[in-house]
């Protein structure tokens, strides 16, 4: 991994085309602003991890994988709790 | 009481009271913005969070807690704003908010089930909608493994 410092107000490049600019530093936040072409798509790590975890969740549903899961894990023994906890947790609220 | 296709238990009726709105969607899913929540004694304590658009829709969910006991949910300003909760405080789990994490049974290289702790499904049943809230900081996986889930003797005191 390059790591490069830079102080607020200083930017860098990547590529010809990419800029980032160290707009405001405050504690543990930075405020960045990029400059790029409208092809390059900018988003959060987490929102592309999500992303791509919700894809492979739902694509990952079927009925049987879902018995095999039950078996497979050690829900069992906490099954007792987990009804503790879904009863207040009504899935309507109308139950509530 | 209207009825809808499901991806696992067929058909199945549902009463509108128990449909969620999710007004932004999901990620991968955006245009997916109502679901139903399915539970059934046989596959407990899962959860089946079923698109009401798209048959083929549908998430497997276990309640938050039966994965991590001591989760920690950090909801910034807007998430509690889009869920129409108090500001300033964080809701309670189990009381004001569902909080339940996504599973991945399973896929390509990738044998074993999995949940997604940095990113959990958390509804406000009262009004009912519901968001995925990414916890940015919280250091959680996106991939924790079910293998790992054992019974936890604090666990089982609480019940």
């Amino acid at each position: 991994m390059l790591i490069m410092r830079r102080r607020a107000g200083e930017s860098f490049l990547i590529g010809g085309e990419i800029e980032i600019e160290v707009l405001e530093v405050s504690g543990t936040r930075v405020k960045l602003g990029i400059v790029a072409p409208d092809a390059v798509q900018i988003q959060r790590k987490e929102t592309q991890i999500t992303r791509d975890e919700n894809v492979s969740a739902a694509g990952s549903v079927h009925r049987d994988r879902i018995f095999s899961l039950l078996e497979k894990v050690a829900l069992g023994s906490s099954l007792q709790t987990v009804k503790t906890l879904t009863a207040v947790s009504p899935l309507t609220p109308q139950d509530s | 009481m209207t009825r809808i296709q499901t991806k696992c238990f067929g058909e199945m009726s549902y009463s509108q009271d128990a449909v969620f709105e999710f007004p932004n969607g999901l990620l991968g899913f955006e245009d997916e913005r109502l679901f139903v929540f399915l539970s059934q004694p046989a596959t407990h304590p899962l959860m089946f969070m079923q698109s009401l658009t798209q048959a083929s829709v549908c998430f497997v969910l276990l309640p938050i807690l039966a994965v991590d006991p001591n989760y920690q949910l950090s909801l910034p300003p807007e998430d509690l704003e889009a869920l129409r909760l108090p500001a300033g405080r964080q809701p309670r789990i189990g009381t004001e908010v569902l909080c339940a994490a996504m599973v991945c049974t399973g896929g390509e290289n990738r044998p074993h089930p999995t949940v997604n702790l940095l990113s959990p499904i958390v509804l406000n049943l009262r009004e009912r909608i519901g968001i995925q809230a990414i916890q940015t900081l919280s250091g959680y996986s996106h991939r924790h493994s079910l293998l790992a889930l054992n019974p936890q003797p604090e666990l089982a005191s609480c019940s």
